[in-house]
């Protein structure tokens, strides 16, 4: 492998943003038939580099050579009829439309030049389908096939558009470990039969898996191109962080004290007025971390709504310290001493136009000390966010720093640290490190590890594997709205993901 | 799992399963629409027992197809005429004979709602491929304003009807031209950007026709749109009145929907547009110019709009008179909403919005001529968009990016 010819170089790619150096002088090579990963934290500049060979930035300076051929690719199109495909991070795809419409979009059969030959688009589409044993229906429409399928209609974007150099960015953030499996048993199928594939990721153990080579980049820098064999992930991640990184989460095992949060037989509705979550039940007692583990869009958003109040509840009850909360409304639950980190900080976690004292100060401005007759006492909202944000070691701004203005990851520690400055009982975490690199995961790991040992009753919502095994203390897996599974910390990542594909579900209704 | 399976079962027994519910509500809606019509002519029920009997009915099939589980503003539509079927058949039992006689000219009143349609249907023709593109346009008013007093004009003073057609059309697509660069690429608010657009036109229209016409007013003897007289089918009885004497702008009218439809549904170019109004960044990942697809369809948008202007000052009015357009172009906004950003359906709503203008042209002369009540008939089109857009339709989704500013990396 190590032989093959190099179909395409970047040699000095370098890209300034305001403020921002994305891309300093980086140079990267791929050859012929090898999976090369870009491997880095958010902001080290992948998805910027990938983003100008594939004509949506432009460089400032720096050239591409694709064949040994000097190109310039300044848009979309020119990428594509220099034979380069990318399956994005957010797919783009059109959800209204089928999946042989959107793989042929821009490039469709027609009749009498203008007439959409729909036919003769679904039949090249199943050809495609079939010649790399993919299973899928063209007549489908996107918005109703899984995230899964939505990537192999990407893929497929890109092989009906010819492509011979293959762009994933980040395909495995939105699949199930045995989703992300059959992805690289198609990636190794496709790479046998000449692509050449650039495989962007922030996980380590994927990258081992699928690379051949890997090149790391950090703060925009190139740091260093490897082969995967022989790389560790401890290695890895130094490269990556530039520091020794604890990858495992240190902690004793749980002493569980009496119940904090009840949830009896949840019912709750989203947006559609489909019943999404299906009576939920669970328990999550003083000094435990329980993780709900499951695929994206199993409930667990409405669940996480509807305890806290966001969202109403159709059917059944739930309480905190025996209090029923069930109809309290937001107000009440968090006075009732629930934190809430929610899933998505820029939505709801923050004020993004706010000061941070502001934002710190979003559940109890309006009581003593921080108002007095309906006047607001800056004074103290400050003195008090200056010193949680010194606790919480948010970098990057003080107390009168707007909120949009910090980087993903110390926005996230904000508001982590607004929601345990409140000594909440219990502590509701939705996805608390999406989105975030390696440092500050290991930051907020280690907080709400803290937050358990202090008694606090803790439920963590994620779609990472990783992170609910290194974390909880109970693992409860969500499919279709229902808890179908109940497992120790030791759990393995497969027995998970069966379950959360409704393996343990169809099996006892086969029983 | 068997539960699942037995809790999406229909709540009803029996009948229900044997019909569809769908079925039940098409009849249940037609009931409706019976109830009304027993009591014109030529039927003209007299008791207000028909209407109320014929009405429940429809009312009974539109809870049962509810049961039989029809989707919730199908069946509330079902319901909603039947109530109203009801309403209006008491009124016009209340009603005498010969004043129902004088207004309930079917043929006419075909021909009238033909014709007040027109102008609508060619604007929210507009509507449609702007916003299926990612434009929201408010501006429809304006271009059809525009549309009108130039197609006046350019008849007018260029002697022939074409010439208006091409001078309204070309006004109308200059404003869209205005309200595109706005919104496209200086990514303001496209309803602010709109909104401008309207009172821009107002201004122009209001200037120029000032400037040309405030002496003597309109002249009475423009070149008019042509009327299109269909040779066998103007003598049929009751058909020859309705339909064998059309202008030729609502034939094209009907053209235009069905063209629109192969457009958008039919074609690759369509299948473009709409990828760029649903998101726009794909469209773009895969090589397809956003701007550009934006920049053709809201001057198209504003061209169609235009050409319903000609036909509103040129086919209708015969005249101009400042804001001639009044608010036509928002009706051709809701039909759009209403019709679902389809063609088809955007033209069946324009037609109810139509008779219900030929309607209130009618009324007057049989219930009261003074200028009071012949306003407030003026204003049933604006009442039953009122009543379809917030209690019929409920909530009709856009095209994914409609009114979102594309912002190229």
């Amino acid at each position: 492998m190590s032989e093959s010819r190099v179909v395409l170089e970047l040699r000095g790619i370098t890209k300034q943003f305001p403020g921002v150096l994305a891309n300093d002088h980086i140079d990267f090579d791929l050859r012929h038939g090898e999976v090369h990963a870009l491997l880095g934290e958010n902001g080290a500049g992948k998805s910027t580099l990938m983003s100008i060979l594939y004509g949506l930035y432009s460089q400032d300076e720096g050239e591409i050579l694709i064949n040994g051929e000097r190109v310039e690719i300044d848009t979309p199109k020119e990428a594509i009829e220099r034979g380069i495909g990318m399956v994005h991070q957010h797919f783009m795809l059109i959800p209204v439309m089928t999946v042989a419409e959107n793989i042929v979009l821009a490039s469709e059969p027609s009749k009498a030049g203008i007439v959409l030959d729909y036919a003769s688009a679904r039949a090249r589409v199943s050809e495609l389908a079939q010649s790399f044993n993919f299973a899928i229906d063209p007549d489908a429409r996107i918005e109703n096939i899984s995230v899964g399928q939505q990537q192999r209609v990407e893929i497929l974007k890109a092989l009906y558009r010819k492509a011979d150099i293959l762009i994933l960015d980040e395909p495995t953030a939105v699949l199930t470990p045995q989703e992300a499996e059959e992805l690289f048993g198609i990636l190794r199928s496709l790479q046998r039969d000449g692509m050449s594939i650039i495989f962007i990721s922030h996980k380590l153990n994927e990258v081992l898996q699928i690379a051949d080579r890997i090149t790391v980049l950090r703060r925009g820098r190139k740091i260093e191109t490897l082969p995967a064999e022989g790389a560790t992930e401890e290695g890895l991640a130094r490269l990556m962080v530039g520091r020794e990184v604890l990858l495992r989460v240190d902690k004793t095992p749980a002493k569980p004290a009496e119940p904090l949060l009840q949830v009896d037989d949840l019912r709750v509705l989203d947006d559609r007025e489909i019943e999404t979550v299906r009576g939920v039940s669970l328990d999550v007692h003083a000094g435990e971390i329980v993780g709900i583990a499951g695929v994206d869009g199993n409930g667990q958003t409405e669940l996480v709504e509807a305890l806290t109040g966001l969202r109403p509840v159709l059917d059944g009850r739930f309480s905190v310290d025996g209090r029923d909360l069930t109809h309290a409304g937001t107000h009440h639950i968090l006075d009732a001493g629930v934190g809430h980190i929610p899933e998505d900080r820029q939505l709801r976690g923050l004020v993004l136009e706010f000061t941070l004292a502001e934002n710190v100060a979003l559940h109890d401005f309006d009581r003593r000390p921080y108002s007095r007759f309906g006047w607001l006492r800056l004074g103290r909202i400050v003195e008090r966010a200056r010193r949680i944000l010194h606790e919480f070691d948010v970098r990057g701004g003080g107390p009168d720093t707007l909120a949009k203005s910090l980087s993903g990851g110390n926005q996230q520690k904000v508001v982590v640290a607004r929601e345990v400055a409140n000594d909440p009982r219990v502590l509701i975490a939705a996805q608390p490190t999406r989105g975030l690199d390696v440092g500050a995961i290991e930051f907020v790991h280690r907080r709400l590890v803290e937050e358990r040992d202090s008694g606090r009753a803790v439920l963590l919502v994620s779609l990472e594997l990783d992170e609910i095994l290194s974390l909880s203390d109970r693992i409860l897996v969500m499919y279709e709205g229902e808890v179908v599974g109940e497992y120790g910390p030791d759990v393995t990542e497969e027995e998970l993901g069966v379950a959360m594909l409704g393996g343990t579900r169809e099996k006892e209704a086969a029983a | 799992m068997s539960t699942s399976a037995t809790a999406i079962e229909p709540g009803g027994r029996g009948l229900a399963r044997a019909i569809s519910p769908r079925a039940v509500a098409w009849a249940g809606g037609a009931l409706g629409i019976l109830a009304f019509w027993l009591t014109l002519p030529p039927v003209t029920a007299r008791s207000p027992l028909v209407p109320l009997v014929v009405g429940s009915l429809g009312i009974a099939a539109g809870i049962w197809s509810w049961r039989g589980g029809v989707p919730a503003r199908v069946w509330r539509t079902v319901v909603a005429m039947g109530v109203l079927g009801i309403l209006l058949g008491w009124l016009a039992t209340r009603s005498n004979v010969d004043s129902l006689d004088q207004v309930f000219v079917w043929s006419a009143l075909i021909a009238a709602t033909l014709r007040a349609a027109t102008p609508l249907t060619f604007a929210a023709l507009g509507g449609i491929i702007s916003e299926r593109s990612g434009v929201v346009n408010i501006g429809l008013e304006g271009m059809l304003l525009m549309g009108a007093f130039f197609g006046f004009l350019g008849a007018d003073k260029l002697g022939a009807w074409q010439w208006g057609i091409v001078c309204g059309v070309l006004a109308g697509a200059c404003l869209a031209a205005v309200h595109a660069f706005v919104s496209i690429h200086l990514r303001a608010d496209q309803i602010v950007s709109g909104f401008a657009c309207n009172f821009l036109a107002l201004g122009v229209t209001g200037y120029f026709f000032i400037e040309v016409y405030t002496d003597q007013g309109t002249p009475g003897n423009v070149s008019n749109i042509p009327s299109l007289s269909i040779p066998g089918l103007r003598d049929v009885d009751f058909v020859g009145a309705a339909v064998g004497n059309l202008h030729i702008l609502i034939w094209t009218g009907f053209a235009a929907v069905l063209l629109m439809h192969v457009f958008l549904f039919r074609t690759t170019i369509g299948l473009r547009v709409r990828s760029v109004g649903e998101h726009p960044k794909a469209a773009d990942t895969v090589g397809i110019s956003v701007y550009g697809v934006r920049y053709a369809a809201v001057i198209v948008s504003g061209a169609l709009a235009g050409m319903g202007g000609v036909y509103l000052s040129n086919g209708i009015t015969h005249s101009f008179n400042e804001n001639l357009s009044a608010g036509r172009g928002f009706i051709a906004l809701a039909a759009v909403i209403i019709g679902r950003w389809r063609p088809v359906g955007a033209f069946l709503a324009c037609l109810l919005f139509g008779f219900t203008e030929a309607l209130a042209l009618r009324l007057p002369g049989a219930y009261g001529e003074d200028a009071a009540w012949t306003t407030l008939f003026r204003t049933l089109p604006y009442v039953a968009t009122l009543v379809i857009v917030a209690g019929v339709v409920g909530r009709s989704v856009p095209p994914a990016a409609d009114g979102k500013p594309y912002v190229k990396q």
